[in-house]
């Protein structure tokens, strides 16, 4: 049995982040019914395409956010919409929504409304939150890096600041809000506790382990504030290294870890006692002492070759990763990284596989993302709504 | 508040280390399970309390202040003010035992009994070699559940990979999409998103066994390799590689999701940043009148994001010569009025002043103890409405709630206690052997 089989999610959300919190819990059995605005979820205009080419069902980014879900088409905008979600939110023991907070009572499925209708949990994921001067501003994956996270002491000193690769701080936004989400979930089934839980992504950022909240939290103790550093290298050894076939990063701080990269190595100048301290990267001219023989080591080796010889000596070590190195990697496949999804229409695809195992209960992918609309009337009819209601909904254009 | 908090009743042996499980655990203690940290006096665990046992205001003065930002003086228990790891112990608990000899495995059983949840991401074997493999584990506990989070997996050829977040992040291709377009992937500083990503997805897997334990009465153990999840971050790159043979590298700061413009501009003053990114071509006209219609930008082949990100060079250049005399601020409210989606570069200084967080009570005092001073502390990305999911207990200091867990917890008496004391087990500093040598 699924973890979450039984679970009904209602999701308004679209695009990435809200689309990302209930894939995680719909590849857990939750069943998700995905509210689509007519034309449908814009993430369905998203690159990568299946063979570069673009369609309503050929989006990467939208299949692989989608998995397990139904598709009801309905446009929110009409006045109509609103018996329909009244409806819908009946058959649902959570909401999850991603509007900002003024779209959200335009619409009707702001908290007030919802809970009018069905008293169950809501997750509403927002730029900034329902108050707040930021309130209404508008965000992205860069805007929210750059405000939220820790962009500032990312990059080089001579040069602009950085965000992370992709669309990471946005799928981040959503992963936190599936925490949210079992959260709500956990207090409603266990506790009969219905409410609101509003997931600003601006917060989520300034949340954000990856060095943002250490970096106020050190300024707050120390004055001090992270800059970015004049170049990537610091300590004796360490960082990315160039080798034959690209790069690998690796940790060689003094103790433990130098000791082992020694070893590795297997350079004798280098185990001088010396140069196991904090202090031996501070004599000038002591990196490129080392870098003179760990660079040509590294060159000489594949990332292949460097990762197993760091494997043996449990050197803190990777190779720098692109997808293909991924897609083509035959240990992740057999740990099951990659699994495959049937689309009725564009056949079998490669989709990523579980992020994580359960002894007990399934990950898996039950059906392909849907198709537009693919389930407006199934869903329409369990929900209540007579065969003549829902001709007449079509018929004006609030379903389709 | 009265409103129960999700996970009330549910108690975690916790045995996790850096930023990936400690973060996992921090967030079930938020939504209110209790979170019992298992810390050895006689074992330093890298990365987990602070960067040295040892740290002292002259050596954190040459070390950057995301690991080493300790109050002026760290004092004699650094591992009680990092700022690197001090939060993600908010409202845990922690008690000390050293759980390699007998007496003191014993009381780490004794808590497994009676836990619902055993956390752990320490190096693979870890917890093998102190006896407490899955089997034995489940033997003191059947229906527990049991979150592994390895870097690259307990099973196959990379189990013996060794690796902190910017390790993981590496493999899971997050390293080679991040860094400017003309330089190599050498210059990349670190930075660890796989931390963050891998802790919210521990917490995710847990809840959901929770509940499948609560409908089955069945344990079960979960294993998360963060390399995996952390995968999960850039499925686009991973997808078009699948999907189209196509392999992705970094772009800067330009958007994979065909926002034209889309950078990291200069304003005003020194280091002062503005990013700005037209989700849409609306939002590029809106961004064109903000500018006064300058000729430059109101050439009709940029009214589409295939005409803008044509010339995206040009643009970007054009812009910075726009933002570099302008207020950074000024600009970030004038440009969200005007429709444009925009937002200043905020150090952590000004993130600890932002307004709207301040606003929005982002922020929660908590009073001074004898190791870091009264400051504002972070509560919870989130707002639930009727539990207090909140920053509610301060970070649990070393072995600041050995008394609770040895005597309400497990119920153990004066005279074991004080036998367990003696022995050394029991402690609020970590060995004078391990301060020295770790």
């Amino acid at each position: 049995m699924d973890a979450l089989d039984g679970v009904t999610i209602l999701d308004f959300s679209s695009h990435l982040a809200g689309p990302y919190c209930t894939k995680l819990l719909a590849d857990l059995g939750a069943r998700v019914i995905k509210v689509e605005r007519p034309g449908g979820d814009p993430a369905r205009s998203l690159p990568p395409f299946l063979g570069d080419e673009p369609g309503p069902d050929r989006s990467a980014t939208f299949q692989y956010l989608n998995t397990n879900k139904e598709s009801v088409v309905l446009d929110l905008k009409h006045p109509r919409s609103r018996e329909v979600v009244r409806s819908l939110v009946q058959l649902a023991d959570l909401v999850v929504t991603a509007s900002p907070p003024r779209v959200e009572e335009t619409l009707g499925i702001d908290y007030p409304t919802l809970s009018s209708y069905k008293d169950l949990p809501v997750v509403a994921i927002t730029n900034f939150g329902h108050d707040g001067p930021y309130r209404d501003y508008s965000l992205d994956d860069l805007v929210v890096y750059a405000m939220g996270a820790e962009m500032y002491s990312h990059g080089l000193a001579s040069r602009e600041p950085l965000k992370l690769g992709g669309t990471a701080a946005t799928l981040q936004c959503g992963a936190m809000a599936a925490v949210a989400a079992l959260g709500a979930l956990t207090a409603y089934e266990v506790h009969g506790l219905a409410q609101l839980v509003d997931v600003p992504c601006f917060n989520v950022q300034v949340n954000n382990i990856d060095r943002r909240s250490s970096s106020i939290l050190a300024y707050r103790f120390s004055g001090r504030v992270q800059d970015r550093p004049a170049s990537h290298i610091s300590g004796l050894a360490g960082g990315i290294y160039p080798v034959a076939d690209g790069y690998v990063e690796i940790a060689a701080l003094p103790g433990t870890y130098w000791r082992r990269f020694v070893e590795m190595i297997g350079d004798d100048s280098l185990k001088d006692p010396a140069l196991d301290s904090p202090l031996a990267a501070l004599q000038p001219g002591a990196r490129e002492a080392v870098d003179a023989i760990v660079v040509p080591w590294m060159l000489e080796r594949t990332r292949a070759q460097v990762w197993e010889a760091a494997r043996e000596h449990h050197v803190m070590c990777g190779p720098l990763y692109t997808g293909l190195d991924l897609w083509n990697d035959a240990n992740f496949r057999e740990r099951g990284l990659w699994t495959t999804v049937q689309h009725p229409e564009l056949g079998e695809l490669p989709m990523l596989g579980r992020p994580y195992i359960f002894e007990q209960t399934p990950w898996r992918i039950r059906s392909a993302a849907p198709r537009l609309g693919e389930h407006t009337r199934t869903v329409l009819r369990e929900a209540g709504l007579e065969p003549a209601a829902i001709e007449s909904l079509a018929a004006e254009g609030v379903i389709a | 508040m009265t409103a129960p908090l999700p996970l009330q009743g549910i108690r975690i042996c916790d045995f996790t280390a850096v930023w990936a499980g400690q973060t996992a655990t921090m967030y079930l203690a938020d939504l209110g399970a209790e979170c019992i940290k298992v810390e050895n006096p006689f074992i330093w665990n890298p990365m987990t309390r602070a960067a040295s046992p040892r740290m002292n205001a002259m050596m954190a003065q040459l070390m950057p202040p995301w690991i080493a930002g300790h109050p002026p003086e760290p004092g004699p228990r650094p591992w009680n003010n990092s700022p690197a790891f001090i939060q993600v112990l908010r409202n845990k608990k922690s008690f000390t035992v050293d759980s390699r000899r007998p007496e003191g495995l014993a009381i780490v059983k004794q808590l497994i009994a009676i836990s619902d949840i055993l956390a752990e991401n320490l190096a693979i074997g870890t917890l093998e070699k102190l006896g407490l493999d899955d089997d034995a584990i489940r033997a003191i506990r059947p229906d527990i559940i049991i979150l592994h989070m390895p870097a690259f997996g307990r099973t196959g050829p990379y189990v013996e990979g060794r690796g902190y977040g910017a390790h993981i992040d590496s493999v899971a291709g997050s390293t080679i999409l991040r860094g400017y377009r003309d330089t190599a992937p050498v210059d990349n500083v670190s930075i660890f998103a796989g931390d963050y990503w891998g802790g919210m997805h521990g917490a995710v897997a847990v809840m959901a066994a929770l509940r499948h334990r609560r409908r089955t009465g069945e344990g079960q153990v979960i294993e998360m390799a963060q390399v995996e999840s952390s995968a999960h971050m850039f499925p686009q790159a991973a997808l078009d590689a699948a999907w189209n043979g196509r392999e992705h590298r970094t772009i800067g700061n330009r958007s994979i999701e065909g926002h034209v413009p889309s950078g990291v501009f200069p304003t005003a003053g020194t280091d002062r940043w503005i990013a700005i990114a037209c989700r849409d071509d609306a939002e590029w006209q809106a961004l064109v009148a903000f500018m006064g219609n300058p000729p430059w930008a109101a050439d009709p082949d940029l009214a589409t994001a295939a005409g803008r990100l044509a010339r995206q060079d040009m643009l970007e250049e054009r812009l910075a010569e726009w933002t570099v005399t302008r207020d950074r601020d000024e600009l970030f409210h004038a440009l969200q009025h005007a429709g444009v989606t925009a937002g200043p570069v905020l150090t952590a200084k000004e993130a600890a002043e932002d307004p709207h967080l301040a606003a929005t009570g982002a922020w929660k005092r908590l009073p001074a103890t004898e190791d870091y001073p009264e400051v504002d502390w972070l509560r919870p990305a989130y707002r639930f409405a009727k539990s207090d999911v909140d920053l509610r207990t301060p970070p649990c200091l070393f072995g600041e709630h050995n008394d609770y867990v040895y005597r309400d917890v497990l119920g153990l008496s004066d005279d074991e206690i004080a036998k367990l004391a003696a022995a050394g087990h029991i402690a609020t500093t970590f060995d004078p052997e391990v301060i020295a040598t770790a």
